[in-house]
């Protein structure tokens, strides 16, 4: 290891002191982490990885490596943030700390390049999308309506990922139909709908209905010709730097759109990655309010169906991590309001196991917690699970499945727009 | 150093998945939720079985090797640093309920179940485990019963060891023992269950714990009170067990606690009251409303103001900003100690004038709240580690408080425990008498003093 590089990763990380400090043991994250719940191992919960910088910072430890792993085993749910006692931003110091560690820490090469081609370059991404979609639908193995395991064909390239339900992966992105400005008839009001890598190459029939049903409510909607990454998961593989490249991208695009004043979004980590952090990590503002599609379906444009929509069989909800608590009661009162349904709440409240890059990196830890999900939803029987994070669908869809319960998870607007809206049409 | 061959042997008995030895893990098992200072193990292992931390135990004795036992690393008094390195026992993955018996209200369990998760159960299961300390969503029921730690039902339902039936440990040569059992009644041989309590580890690796549980009360009256004068708020706490009331919970916050609890969270509390008290009494429903009679009369009389959570939610905000009360405090400065000295109830007021005196003559912050039935004070001293003269006059502080409550009659340690941080006041609380029995007891049963060895002046 380069020493000279050592010894600037540990003047780096002194400077995040006043942070760590804030940290009094206290332990409480322990009680919330879910891969602490899991491992029961002080390296996997927040105030252990606290630990282990201060210990590098005060030259108590030299394998800066082995540190880097230990923080990168984490879901960034953001549990340990919200819940501690002592406000430690534990996000930020996780997301900083990996970042300075980078300097003698190399990433690995299959990562960069999945950063370099894919995240940082969208539009390649959704000019090759067409050529997932052959090859997912040539060499794998298909389950269920649009859903497939990718089995042996791609399992060089995905490891334990090859086990994984994938979502088949539409022939066009969801930016190759909507991208631009598209009117609605009776016009009340402009938004930007940002979709997300997830929605906008694989979910592609969330953003559909969401476009679909913005519009049926007069709402005229702006979608990005290209859907720059959020920058999250190069922030989780500790490239600060190139995170801040896309958010910088993000904010000029929403800074480029003048008479729209509301982003929505249908990622909660999108978000969470576009939110706050991201005003931090670049000095920029966003001069725009930010919006759950949910949030202002329920809040702004107060949608709430005269017949509401009968479920089958009873339901329940999952709420994402990013989705933060405040918003979590408007989500369960838009199913109430929209839905004849035997809703329970799940007693399972924490996080899907997803992660994003987490799932890549680790994606046995991903299915023993996404497994947890699905056995309290097969015991209690539940035949409808709704979430609002197209991550955490593909992964209850998979878990799920894996669980051998046959449902999918799936978007409360999604719903609205399939049973009600886009039949009226036809 | 302890010889490879030794580490492999440890790695056999847990195999390796359950075994730590490289600086990075065991740096992760040097500290624990104390400021003592960190010190690093040896080696970390993690058993599933008795006989595994039987066989632990055998291997320390026979290379003479401390042993830690360790929880969740979240006691306040650095019981758990390994101050002379050796090996931890990790008991975490000995977290399973064995049994909750409905009928004989007990319930057996490993050391590592989660004190909350536990009562959690309990109460599904149609019973109550009333011990509740601060720390129960992460504490695990063997640290609870090593530290003996308490809560905010010690007036009424009394704290961990009242609740402790009996245990299975290992002694240091490997001996299973089995410590009461699961009846009420119980005569055979020492009351080895009551020199389990608070032993810190130092007499035995518990493994299997036994527990008391009891009828849930059918129901419950909370209620806020607030004072101009903290002399007035003392008079209710003894007035009220005078009168033979014994409330489940009544808590005591001081108005520096108010104020920052407010600032901190927007709770809607009385931010001008000198002091207030959060108080509940429960049981069958008759008795409740008899006993808040009486609470209401003796508010009365001393000035306190009440208001009565009337719904399920008030109720749960008003223990809410109780709950907050050292978060709160926390986000105010680095450094956070936390004492937990007691002093007989009827002495509260004296106590807290003689902390007021502390406070200014050694310049610090400090908020005050507590268990106002039982005693127990925690003075909370608000700080930052890296300021060493600040730390200096904060050592003195605590020096100055536990002398006072001393003279009270009281102690250094009502439910935090002696560990590390308290070993000198313990010699001046209890005399040297008192260590040296300790320490006779100590070397009978661990002649080399490798249990947990140089806590409680042991």
């Amino acid at each position: 290891m380069n020493q000279n590089n050592l010894s600037q990763c540990i003047a780096d990380l002194k400077a995040l002191e006043e942070m760590l400090i804030q940290c009094s043991r206290c332990g409480t994250c322990q009680s919330v982490c879910p891969l602490y719940k899991k491992d029961l191992n002080e390296s996997t919960v927040a105030r252990g990885k606290i630990f282990l910088i201060e210990a590098l910072a005060q030259g108590k430890l030299e394998r800066a490596d082995e540190i880097y792993e230990y923080l990168d085993y984490c879901i960034l749910c953001g549990r340990c943030k919200t819940n501690c006692p002592s406000g430690v931003a534990t996000d930020e110091i996780f997301l900083k700390s990996k970042a300075i560690i980078r300097q003698v820490k190399k990433l690995p090469l299959w990562q960069k390049t999945i950063l370099k081609t894919a995240m940082g370059n969208p539009q390649l991404l959704a000019a090759l999308s067409p050529l997932f979609h052959i090859g997912l639908r040539l060499g794998n193995k298909k389950i269920d309506d649009g859903i497939f395991k990718a089995g042996a064909l791609l399992s060089p390239m995905l490891g334990d990922m090859a086990d994984r339900h994938i979502a088949d992966m539409p022939s066009k992105a969801l930016t190759k139909l909507y991208g631009g400005f598209n009117q609605a008839k009776d016009e009340k009001q402009r938004v930007i709908f940002y979709p997300g890598c997830a929605t906008t190459l694989i979910y592609v029939h969330w953003g559909i209905a969401m476009i679909e049903t913005l519009l049926h409510y007069g709402v005229s909607v702006y979608v990005p010709e290209t859907n720059n990454c959020c920058g999250i998961p190069s922030a989780t593989m500790g490239e600060l730097e190139l995170y801040r490249e896309q958010v910088g991208k993000n904010f000029d695009y929403f800074d480029s759109i003048e008479d729209a004043d509301t982003i929505l979004m249908c990622c909660p980590t999108c978000e969470y990655g576009l939110g706050s952090l991201a005003e931090k990590e670049t000095g920029r503002q966003k001069n725009k309010r930010v919006m759950d599609i949910v949030v202002f379906m329920a809040e702004v444009l107060n949608v709430q169906l005269e017949h509401k929509i009968e479920l089958t069989g009873s339901s329940s909800l999952h709420v994402p991590c990013h989705y933060n608590g405040a918003k979590a009661p408007i989500l369960q009162k838009f199913i109430a309001n929209n839905f004849i349904t035997d809703f329970k709440p799940l007693k399972n409240q924490s996080c899907c196991g997803f992660g994003g890059t987490f799932s890549l990196k680790n994606y046995p830890h991903t299915r023993e917690l996404g497994k947890k999900k699905a056995t309290e939803i097969k015991e209690r029987g539940f035949s409808q699970l709704f979430t609002a994070c197209p991550g955490c669908a593909m992964n209850l869809t998979d878990a799920n499945l894996t669980a051998g319960n046959y449902l999918k998870a799936t978007h409360p607007v999604v719903e609205i727009y399939e049973k009600r809206i886009k039949p009226q049409r036809n | 150093m302890i010889a490879k061959s030794v580490l492999n042997s440890f790695k056999a008995i847990v195999g390796d998945n359950d075994y730590w030895d490289q600086p990075s893990d065991l740096v992760l098992y040097s500290f624990d939720s104390s400021v003592e200072d960190p010190v690093l193990p040896d080696l970390v292992v993690r058993p599933e079985t008795t006989e595994e931390v039987a066989a632990i135990c055998r291997l320390c004795s026979e290379h003479d090797i401390p042993l830690i036992t360790r929880g969740s690393g979240t006691n306040l008094a650095g019981s758990t640093i390994p101050v002379a390195g050796g090996c931890i026992i990790l008991m975490t993955r000995m977290n399973r309920i064995l049994e909750i018996n409905t009928d004989d209200m007990y319930a057996v369990v490993q050391p590592g179940v989660i004190t909350a998760e536990f009562a959690e159960a309990v109460q599904q299961a149609g019973l109550f485990y009333p011990p509740d300390p601060g720390s129960q969503k992460m504490s695990t029921i063997g640290g609870n019963i090593a530290e003996n730690a308490g809560g905010l039902r010690g007036l009424k339902y009394g704290v961990t060891k009242d609740y402790v039936m009996g245990a299975t440990f290992c002694d240091m040569a490997g001996n299973i023992v089995k410590a009461g059992g699961k009846t009420v009644k119980l005569c055979t041989g020492f009351n080895l269950t009551g020199l389990l309590s608070q032993s810190e580890g130092q007499l035995g690796v518990i493994t299997e714990c036994i527990l008391k549980l009891v009828p849930p009360s059918k129901a419950h009256k909370a209620m806020l009170v607030s004072f101009d004068d903290m002399i007035d708020a003392g008079n209710t706490v003894s007035g009220i067990i005078r009168s033979h009331v014994l409330p489940a919970t009544m808590e005591l916050m001081d108005n520096f606690t108010i104020r920052t609890v407010h600032e901190a969270t927007g709770a809607d509390m009385p931010i001008d009251a000198t002091a207030l008290l959060l108080l509940e009494v429960d049981g069958h429903p008759a008795v409740v409303e008899e006993e808040y009679a009486i609470v209401q009369r003796i508010c009365a009389e001393n000035n306190g103001k009440i208001t009565v959570a009337e719904t399920a939610a008030e109720r749960e905000s008003l223990w809410e900003g109780r709950r907050k009360a050292l978060s709160s405090l926390a986000r105010l400065r680095p450094t956070l100690v936390l004492e937990d000295v007691t002093v007989p109830r009827t002495k509260i007021p004296d106590f807290l004038k003689a902390l007021d005196e502390i406070k200014t003559r050694h310049d610090l912050v400090i908020g005050t709240f507590g268990h106002a039935g039982d005693g127990n004070l925690h003075p909370t001293i608000l700080c930052d580690k890296r300021d060493e003269a600040e730390m200096e006059r904060v050592h003195a502080a605590v020096a100055d408080m536990f002398a006072a409550a001393l003279e009270m009659g009281g102690t250094c340690s009502g439910e935090h425990g002696i560990g590390l941080a308290k070993q000198s006041f313990m010699v001046d609380e209890v005399g040297q008498g008192t260590i040296n029995y300790m320490k006779s007891i100590k070397a009978g049963v661990d002649p080399k003093n490798l249990l947990n060895p140089h806590k409680q002046a042991l």
